[in-house]
């Protein structure tokens, strides 16, 4: 799977204005709202499953990066999106460290595998130390389309 | 003294081994004292990588095969095992 597979590039946000975790997801959630990728009367049924994920164990796996997430019966398939915070937000993470990119997915329920193949393919393209760290310097929404587009044609990595 | 032991799992977890599952797997192999890798065919990765179970994939219905090397390598092994069902902790008595 590729980012331009499940990544929507109207909802991404590449200066996040929250400062905590309940808000960074809120408002990636209405990015993908105004992008008519998830219904408006689905935002808070969505957020709060996501917050409700997030009581299980913190989505912050570490290198400044979370995966917030949910399954959710309003989508047909998986929607995503990134966004990158410069000053950091707090996610409990499991390293302890400020996240700085966050990939946002909503999963039809039924759709188990695309969400393993989403994680697979963030995973390993973050794994890149190069991707990672031009990610987290991305100062505008062409950048990061940019970077994911030569991470999906594999520019980056061995 | 060390053992090696290898084991056979089968997910069965709906799910797959997702980044809950994979979370709590860096985590219980962190609690112990030996060396953990699991394999998905000719892919194997390390058990106290989150970013390297995330690569494997595993779907429901998918067979792994666990290797643990060390002291307590049949307990790592044994509080492993409910994780690729989907048994966590304290939820183990009540599945998603």
């Amino acid at each position: 799977m590729r980012f331009a597979d499940f990544i929507c590039r109207d909802a991404i946000i590449a200066k996040l204005n929250a400062v905590d975790k309940e808000g960074a997801i809120r408002e990636m959630v209405q990015a993908l709202c105004k992008a008519g990728k998830v219904e408006k009367e689905e935002y808070e049924s969505i957020v709060k499953a996501i917050l409700k994920r997030e009581e299980l164990g913190s989505t912050g796996i570490g290198r400044g990066v979370a995966v917030p997430h949910t399954k959710h019966p309003s989508v047909d398939r998986l929607v995503g999106s990134v966004a990158v915070s410069p000053q950091g937000v707090d996610f409990a993470s499991l390293d302890g460290e400020v996240v700085h990119l966050f990939f946002l997915l909503i999963s039809p329920p039924d759709r188990p595998g695309d969400h393993l193949r989403a994680l697979e393919n963030i995973s390993r393209q973050l794994r890149d130390d190069t991707f990672c760290k031009f990610l987290k310097q991305a100062k505008s929404v062409e950048d990061i389309q940019t970077l994911l587009n030569e991470a999906d044609t594999n520019q980056f990595g061995p | 003294m060390s053992e090696s032991i290898t084991r056979n799992v089968v997910v069965t977890d709906p799910a797959g081994v997702h980044i809950r599952s994979a979370l709590a797997i860096v985590q219980t192999v962190q609690r112990g004292k030996s060396k953990v890798t699991i394999a998905k065919g000719e892919q194997r990765v390390e058990a106290t990588d989150i970013w390297q179970i995330m690569g494997l994939v595993a779907q429901a219905g998918e067979r792994l095969t666990v290797t643990a090397t060390g002291p307590d390598a049949a307990a790592v092994l044994d509080a492993l095992e409910p994780l690729f069902a989907g048994r966590f902790g304290d939820e183990a008595k009540k599945p998603e």
